[in-house]
């Protein structure tokens, strides 16, 4: 008895000590963590469930049952999973990519140019990602469209390019630069301003010591907005990942038999857009878990590729 | 104060006594005479409440003329009004209807089924006869037969043409009264036939040839091919089918022996031969004899198809009865130039002698369970369903009737378009009614998408199609 009560006095005073150093930290982070548990993981748990049961317009919310996980099997059974998951894997990895480098040279180019003249540049960038998503995807709708009356055709001609419809002949080359361009933009403005707070002296003793343009960018630039990358490589990961609008607003998974459907968009229809209004929200739910997961896969490995944890560790001050 | 008879007169009338052996002979003889004799009709009598009972309809287009869906609504609430206020003073009806006009069927129905489930859906909707089988599962609707047997001689609703009933019905309960119904024609351009060489009674006699199953599909396909040959029309603009998801496309199915729902099961059904005929159909006309342009799949219908098909550029194309005034409203084009250079036909048959065919797609109101008063959101129904509300809405939007009187209705009688097309009713089939036909839908028109597209060869499309739908539909399907 004696033994165990010299064992929990520690702990009580531990447990004390560990709130009185953590209250405060608590006390300020408490709404973000209600944030999160309510906005980001109940909607995840919330959707899980749901992947457990037949939930559909036609059962409505006071009809459904459990059926374990016959939508997941449901789901593999489809001849088409394997085809949808290579064309979300190939529209996330070439639009990032498209995304990062294409940010990446206009915030390089445009750091360089007037401050003028930059800020100009940089507007031009950002008219994609400020236009409302309908009108932009619109946009591109109509001048894409099949000849005679797609724009693209006339611009393309000097070129000698047969005029075509290019929804249905080049459906990925539309998606992907559609959403490139909106992406960019992102990209453009973090990298913008990373690159702009890094100190000047740095350039310039590179300058002084005959370091090329092209050196400069990749011993000092890169390493130093290491981080930014790493931000904008999950965050747009993630993005591509979920979204779906733009496909959905212009090759709407086709042309043809899921030519261009992502996952999302294919939880989106199997969900929420059906024809004759047979919604199927579970087997939806279903396929946006496996979302959940591939984007969590995806992320893990970005953060060891790129070590988080050195990234985030607490910064080492040297003083004299 | 004498003694109360039977008849409740005093002894003291004795003028009015009469035996109790001639009251039994006479009470007898009047419950046999009662008993023999037909009932009159008694009009269905209801518990009002008093003050102002409002109620609220949702209705769609898509297309603009379809706008007297929500005005005879309205129109019938003044009826009802008077009939109420009739019974009682102190009741008055007021009617909210709404009508989308240019929006997306699936858009129109999701806001239902999420309005349905918060409980804030209207009194009435408005919808296709194949959307209630999903709505029934969970109660948005509620069945109509009792209150139709109750109010049968309300508005015209007794008149309705019977095998549109046919369609209202699952699993034996009725949940819509008919609103309209069309038939879907292979509209022609007389102009270009009479380029190719045609007389112009062999061009006026082309529904009748289809009809008989004289002019049928390698009729339709050789002539397509012909002008595209002779440069009357562009490549690919001998037909244009409909460049999106519709009932349309089963017209092809249907047309080659296809079937999709079993009457006795009412499971869902597949044919596998008529599906690979289907297929065929739109392989040949695409990839092999070129009469159809490849871009046919997912082409804009506002700008591009219709614009392409008003401005006479294609020989045939599918469009459903209502697009005849849809073209006049929203393409501008006269009616006159319509009768001019524009013919209809049914879908001729998949061989000479055959039967040629259409699909229909009545609409219908039908009454959700969160009516407060499902009885007067009834009547109200029943009241716009009349030969003169009805008619109205077919002229104004070349719909056909869905009332055996309305042939007989002057505004209706005028109507030429309406009367040349009203015998395609005879040829048309349905697309079923089932929860899970949506699901059925998406698997045959990607299929569809991918024959066309030279992804598929019709026999691959339909192995793995049958495949697929058996994975998503299991029990639901059966294999023909």
């Amino acid at each position: 008895m004696a033994r165990t009560q010299a064992i929990a006095l520690p702990r009580e005073r531990r447990t004390a000590a560990w709130w009185r150093t953590n209250a405060t930290a608590l006390l300020f982070m408490g709404p973000a963590i209600v944030l999160v548990l309510v906005f980001l993981l109940a909607p995840v748990v919330i959707t899980f469930v749901m992947s457990l049961t037949d939930l559909a317009t036609s059962t409505g919310l006071s009809n459904w049952q459990w059926i374990g996980f016959e939508n997941y099997a449901r789901m593999f059974r489809s001849q088409f999973w394997l085809v949808i998951l290579g064309n979300t894997l190939m529209y996330v990895a070439i639009v990032l990519a498209f995304n990062v480098i294409v940010g990446l040279g206009i915030a390089l180019l445009s750091v360089h140019m007037e401050a003028k003249a930059g800020g100009v540049f940089r507007s031009l960038w950002l008219l994609p990602r400020i236009s409302p998503s309908v009108v932009y995807a619109l946009m591109w709708t109509w001048a894409a469209a099949s000849p005679p009356f797609g724009m693209l055709n006339y611009i393309v001609a000097p070129l000698g390019l047969e005029p075509r419809f290019w929804l249905q002949s080049d459906p990925w080359l539309i998606v992907i630069l559609i959403n490139g361009f909106v992406g960019a933009s992102f990209g453009m403005l973090i990298f913008t301003s990373a690159i702009s707070a890094i100190p000047q002296d740095l350039f310039r003793a590179a300058q002084v010591d005959g370091a090329s343009a092209l050196q400069i960018i990749r011993r000092i630039t890169l390493p130093l907005i290491k981080w930014p990358i790493l931000f904008v490589l999950v965050y747009q990961t993630m993005s591509l990942f979920a979204s779906y609008e733009y496909i959905y607003l212009t090759t709407n998974g086709g042309p043809g038999l899921y030519a261009t459907e992502t996952w999302s968009l294919w939880a989106f229809h199997t969900a929420l857009s059906n024809y004759y209004g047979n919604l199927d929200f579970a087997y939806g739910a279903a396929m946006a878990a496996i979302l959940v997961l591939l984007g969590l896969g995806i992320s893990v490995v970005l953060l060891r590729v790129f070590r988080f944890e050195q990234l985030v560790a607490e910064p080492r001050v040297e003083v004299d | 104060m004498g003694k109360r008879t039977v008849e409740g007169r005093t002894d003291g009338d004795a003028q009015y006594r009469i035996s109790r052996r001639h009251f039994l002979i006479s009470t007898g003889a009047l419950i046999a005479a009662s008993a023999c004799s037909t009932t009159p009709p008694q009009p269905a009598t209801q518990n009002l409440p008093e003050g102002t009972v409002k109620l609220t309809a949702w209705t769609i287009g898509p297309d603009a003329p379809s706008y007297y869906r929500r005005d005879n609504l309205v129109a019938a609430g003044e009826t009802l009004g008077k009939a109420v206020a009739a019974k009682s003073p102190k009741t008055s009806i007021q009617v909210d209807a709404t009508f989308e006009s240019g929006g997306q069927w699936g858009d129109y129905l999701q806001k239902f089924t999420l309005a349905a489930e918060a409980k804030t859906s209207p009194d009435i909707i408005l919808a296709g006869h194949e959307n209630f089988a999903p709505w029934v599962g969970p109660g948005y609707i509620v069945p109509l037969d009792d209150l139709i047997k109750k109010y049968q001689n309300e508005g015209d609703i007794k008149d309705v043409i019977p095998t549109l009933w046919t369609a209202m019905k699952l699993k034996g309960k009725t949940y819509g009264v008919p609103q309209d119904t069309e038939a879907r024609p292979m509209y022609y351009r007389k102009d270009l036939l009479a380029k190719m060489g045609w007389s112009k009674d062999k061009i006026d006699g082309l529904p009748d040839a289809v009809k008989k199953g004289e002019f049928a599909w390698p009729d339709f396909v050789a002539t397509a091919k012909e002008a595209i040959s002779k440069g009357i029309v562009g490549p690919g603009m001998g037909w244009y089918s409909r460049p999106s998801k519709g009932a349309d496309i089963y017209m092809f199915y249907y047309q080659n022996g296809g079937e999709t729902q079993d009457s006795a099961t009412a499971k869902l059904v597949i044919v596998k031969d008529a599906l690979q005929k289907h297929f065929q159909v739109h392989a040949d006309a695409v990839v092999n004899d070129k009469i159809m342009t490849k871009t046919i799949y997912g082409m804009d219908a506002g700008k591009e198809w219709h614009p392409t098909v008003t401005d006479g550029k294609v020989l045939f194309y599918n469009a459903g009865t209502w697009t005849w005034k849809d073209w006049q409203a929203t393409y501008k084009v006269a009616e006159q130039a319509l009768w001019e250079n524009v013919g209809f036909m049914l879908i001729p048959a998949a061989q000479r002698g055959g039967k040629p065919v259409t699909v229909s797609h009545p609409l219908a109101y039908a009454v959700t369970s969160n009516a407060k008063d499902q009885d007067l959101a009834f009547r109200l129904i029943a009241n716009a369903t009349t030969p003169e509300l009805n008619s109205k809405h077919s002229v104004t939007s070349a719909h056909l009737a869905v009332l055996t009187t309305q042939k007989d209705d002057p505004t209706y009688k005028q109507d030429k378009f309406l009367l040349a097309t009203q015998y395609m009713l005879d040829y048309t089939k349905f697309i079923p009614n089932h929860a899970k036909f949506g699901v059925y839908d998406d698997v045959l028109y990607r299929f569809l998408g991918a024959v066309e597209q030279g992804q598929f060869t019709p026999a691959q499309a339909v192995d793995s199609a049958v495949k697929e739908l058996q994975g998503q539909l299991g029990d639901e399907l059966i294999v023909r």
